[in-house]
């Protein structure tokens, strides 16, 4: 098998891919009817790459063969998809529905704890193993990915102002769960042990493991250095992009001239 | 509002003494005062590194040279780096922001004018600790980076390397109490209207430098209190002989040392950015984009470390993720030049002597940045690593960028601070010598880099060019001597006999103009409206309508200054605790268990867990205090409180004994690294415990001698965050200490 032949077989037909990316669109545009401000692209963008995470090679070789793999994965599912859908939302959420969200589920720290939760709780080397050995496992923990990801952002982007955290909290809010994310991924960076040990060892349905050991020349100690990199730099990056976000708005809003009236706070 | 104290209104006589006594220096608390006396404190150990590094290129002007031995040499140049950069640079940095950021923001004095003089005071004692090796034996020898193992007993036997660890750890404690009082003056005391947006952007650079220093600053205070360990309780946290690791030392060292880069840079890019847009007669362009890149260079800033360690061998994967987040470190230091010099872009500029120097460092900093740009691809890296490149590299951005930038920001408020301008004639000569000096000094180091030259060499062989170059170079450095002079003289001469500045000599828009130069002692008889981002730019045009200035002011006074340092206070023991942890981590669960004492066999668990109740208890009985004097309960408050330091005196006791326990068994600090991270991060842990206890005992004293309501409850609620914290901390050490051995 060739790299290119990876790329252009390796797709799997997936179900929950196959219908958020049908059922999404249809009620998006049906919410979004008489509604304006909505921005389509990113939410368009949030629904390709959530099913690239699951459909494409990614998906299939973080099933089990390649530690970095599955990081890539899990990283888009918690920092990528669900901070774009959000964007995307902007009025579609009717306001009362956003302040029954914002009140019964997201508190910040419960945020907090679920979005950093969502890095360390299924790097657990058990909770690992088990997701890529049983199907239903890993559909839990893709959904809960989802799910926490989504928790964890709402705060910073809620689609109404008043259920964001201030700006300088925003910003603590972010670092100390980059802070949290970095930890993980220097500890899988350097940790002699195998995290999940199914990595180590995969069983070799696809016949693409020759092409991965040899080819790439990515050995099990390799493919685990670049998912704890991973995790460690591009990750900082995103919430990097989100502090970066919440003080670019906080400049906005206290614009230059007191002429410019302030737009967003309550 | 502009609370319009007149100055006949005020009482001038409270201050009379203070200004005119004795000790009127010595005792100020006027942040003013305490500016100066950093610049000047600065400028005298500038001119203690200057001359180091004079002798150096003395020493290096010629092949084969004897002008000083290997050993001096060494500790040349490693007094040079560590003065520079710990008394020269930051503090100079500091300097300026203690003298004009209360200035520019409409506050009259820092937050906290006490913590201020104290952070003072700890510069000179510092400054006088790292001397004072030079008469106990030897200065450091090892490099401002004191690279381990080179820096262990076995190999620095003089007492060089431990001076240099104490006078770090006072700077840094000065530098943390510094930062944390620019945070809570930059967020509390801002006057009316004077949003965030609004900042001039010198004081939003010092705000993102000061988090950087209350966030990194810990980090180097952590790793070198380790390297004392070893050094002086015959540790080996970074000996290999004992287990130890001394690449840990490099990792440590640059999670701090890189975000210190910025931190050393990014002041002076607020003080270009203040410069340039008064003397192109244009605001700034971008004025959002210049902040928030600043941003982005601060959090990038933690992620790069690693760059700084190519040629140790972390692995081709490691070494491909840090070579491209470094290079994406041009991104936003890219946008601010392009920002600089938009705002140049057909204004109409005034060649003075500041607007000189900024426009010197735009072309030196991008040189510099430029060859940074090159050392963050690892295969350049290990050729040019360790050689007169990275000396060139990193005195284009530490000389070229922050001393020129320094010198625009001297330039332009020295009116502001003596009342009288400083000579442009003489600016002019001290300008061109000091950029030629400069460029001959170290452009050529580029090429005795790439020729293969090695740095921190007493002397090098006559190969072909390195004489010419060297001696080009040695040239140059005297051109810069003479050029400092004329600084110092100009300086002294100007003081004295400059031409008289007025209020707004640069025809400036920000508030620091608004007031008589030098300010009074109250800074502002009356503080202008705030308006926009140039409050006396739209004093002068106010004609037509004028927006209400306090639109978003009421929300900017809720935060508590006492509050806001607590937590920054927090943040920064929280660095220094991670790293502890991060070490016994290392060494305990990350491979296998060390031979001989470990946490699961020699601890006791049980027995420790019942104390740790009794530490968790007393966050519990301390908050129960605090509600009774917010119920202006007094006596209940007091007697929760004294429930609070027996719960916390207990926990201290068990930690006795456990020590006592582990001393009868011949556990010791130096038995294995076990028991080496153990004692320092439970002992580090208790002596924090013990910190806590005696200020409990103070607010105790409080609330029974005095009526304990008002500004006092704000007290006890922060003293009361930091025991959580430290009750939290405990919590982190339990679990990865004790319960992690159960397994």
């Amino acid at each position: 098998m060739t790299t290119w032949k990876l790329l252009m077989t390796c797709w799997a037909l997936d179900p929950l891919a196959l219908a958020v990316c049908v059922a999404a669109p249809i009620a998006y545009v049906a919410q979004r009817a008489g509604r304006s401000g909505a921005r389509p692209l990113p939410f368009a963008l949030a629904l390709l790459i959530f099913a690239l995470a699951l459909a494409s090679p990614i998906g299939q070789l973080a099933d089990g063969y390649l530690f970095s793999a599955h990081m890539l994965q899990h990283l888009l599912l918690v920092l990528v998809v669900p901070p774009l859908a959000l964007m995307g939302l902007a009025p579609a959420l009717g306001p009362a529905a956003q302040r029954g969200i914002s009140r019964l589920l997201f508190r910040p720290v419960i945020a907090w704890g679920l979005g950093v939760g969502a890095m360390w709780l299924w790097h657990e080397p058990t909770l690992c193993d088990a997701a890529s050995q049983s199907p239903l496992v890993h559909r839990v923990q893709e959904l809960s990915l989802l799910a926490m990801g989504t928790a964890f952002w709402w705060p910073i982007l809620a689609p109404r102002g008043a259920s964001r955290l201030p700006p300088l909290g925003g910003v603590v809010y972010l670092f100390t769960a980059c802070t949290a994310c970095t930890l993980l991924g220097i500890l899988i960076t350097f940790s002699p042990v195998q995290v999940c040990s199914v990595f180590a060892h995969p069983v070799d349905r696809l016949g693409v493991m020759q092409l991965v050991r040899d080819g790439w020349g990515l050995t099990a100690q390799n493919d685990q250095q670049i998912g704890g990199l991973l995790m460690w730099v591009p990750a900082c990056l995103v919430y990097g992009a989100g502090i970066l976000g919440v003080v670019g708005r906080m400049l906005r809003e206290h614009a230059d001239d007191g002429a410019m009236t302030t737009e967003g706070t309550p | 509002m502009s609370t319009a104290t007149s100055p006949l209104d005020h009482v001038p006589h409270e201050h009379a003494a203070e200004e005119h006594g004795p000790f009127a220096w010595v005792a100020t608390v006027d942040h003013k005062r305490i500016g100066i006396l950093y610049l000047f404190t600065s400028l005298f150990f500038f001119a203690i590194g200057g001359i180091e590094a004079l002798v150096i290129r003395l020493q290096l002007a010629r092949p084969n040279n004897t002008l000083v031995a290997p050993d001096t040499f060494n500790q040349l140049f490693t007094m040079h780096g560590t003065t520079m950069i710990f008394l020269v640079v930051m503090p100079t940095l500091v300097g300026f922001g203690n003298y004009v950021v209360p200035l520019m923001i409409g506050a009259r004095d820092m937050a906290f004018p006490r913590l201020n003089a104290m952070s003072y005071w700890l510069l000179p004692f510092g400054g006088f600790l790292l001397h004072f090796s030079v008469m106990a034996g030897g200065a450091p020898a090892g490099g401002w980076f004191s690279y381990t193992p080179l820096t262990e007993t076995p190999f620095s036997s003089t007492p060089g390397t431990d001076y240099w660890v104490l006078a770090l750890l006072v700077l840094g404690v000065g530098s943390v109490a510094t930062a944390i009082n620019f945070i809570a003056t930059i967020l509390t005391l801002r006057a009316p209207g004077m949003t965030m947006g609004r900042l001039p952007l010198f004081v939003w650079m010092t705000f993102v430098t000061s988090i950087l220093v209350v966030l990194a600053l810990p980090v180097l205070n952590a790793s070198i209190v380790m390297l004392l360990v070893d050094r002086q309780l015959d540790a080996h946290f970074f000996l290999s002989t004992g287990g130890g690791n001394a690449i840990l030392w490099q990792h440590f060292f640059w999670t701090f040392g890189h975000p210190e880069v910025y931190i050393l840079a990014l002041p002076a890019f607020g003080m270009i950015s203040e410069v340039i847009p008064v003397f192109s007669r244009k605001p700034i362009f971008g004025h959002a984009f210049v902040a928030a890149s600043t941003v982005a260079i601060a959090i990038l800033s933690f992620g790069v470390w690693a760059h700084h360690m190519f040629a140790v061998g972390l692995g081709r994967t490691a070494d491909v993720f840090f070579v491209v987040a470094s290079m994406l470190i041009a991104v936003p230091t890219g946008v601010k030049i392009f920002n600089w010099i938009a705002t140049m872009w057909r204004g109409s500029i005034r060649f003075t002597t500041s607007m000189l120097f900024a426009t010197a460092f735009l072309v030196e900093f991008v040189i510099g940045g430029l060859s940074g740009i090159t050392l963050a691809a690892a295969p350049i890296d290990w050729q040019v690593t360790d050689t007169y490149y990275i000396v060139a590299h990193f005195h284009y951005v530490a000389f070229g960028g922050t001393a020129f930038g320094v010198l625009a920001g001297l330039y332009y408020w020295f009116p502001k601070m003596s009342g009288r301008l400083l000579s442009e004639r003489l600016g002019r000569w001290n300008f061109w010598l000091m950029v030629l000096g400069f460029n001959l000094t170290f452009f050529v180091q580029h090429f005795l880099g790439i020729l293969g030259m090695p740095r921190r060499v007493f002397t090098y062989p006559d190969l072909p060019w390195w004489g010419t170059l060297n001696l080009i170079s040695t040239v140059g450095a005297v051109f810069m001597g003479l050029a400092s002079l004329l600084l110092v003289a100009n300086v002294l001469h100007s003081m004295r006999r400059g031409q008289l500045a007025g209020d707004n000599p640069w025809d400036a828009w920000t508030l620091e103009w608004a007031t008589t130069s030098p300010p009074p002692h109250d800074n502002f008889s009356e503080v202008p409206p705030v308006r926009g981002r140039r409050p006396l730019w739209d004093l002068a045009h106010a004609g037509g309508s004028t927006p209400p200035a306090a639109s978003t002011s009421t929300a900017q006074r809720v935060l508590d200054k006492g509050a806001v340092a607590v937590w920054c206070f927090i943040a920064s023991e929280a660095g220094f605790f991670l790293i502890l942890i991060i070490a016994y981590v290392f060494f305990n669960l990350a491979g296998q268990e060390p031979v001989g004492p470990s946490s699961s066999n020699v601890l006791d668990v049980k027995k420790t867990a019942a104390f740790t109740a009794c530490l968790f208890a007393s966050s519990g009985t301390l908050w129960l205090s605090e509600r009774s004097l917010h119920k202006d309960q007094t006596r209940p408050a007091a007697v929760w409180l004294v429930l609070t330091i027996g719960l916390g005196a207990v926990f201290m006791v068990g930690q006795g004994a456990e020590y006592l326990g582990l001393y009868q068994r011949g556990v010791g600090v130096a038995t294995n690294l076990f028991a080496t991270t153990f004692f320092t991060l439970t002992g580090f842990h208790g002596l924090h415990v013990t910190a806590g206890l005696f200020v409990l005992a103070i607010v105790l004293g409080l609330v029974l001698s005095r009526d304990f309501r008002g500004r006092r409850a704000s007290l006890l609620r922060a003293v009361g965050l930091y025991w959580h914290f430290v009750d939290v901390v405990w919590l982190v050490v339990f679990s990865v200490v004790y319960l992690k051995a159960g397994r």
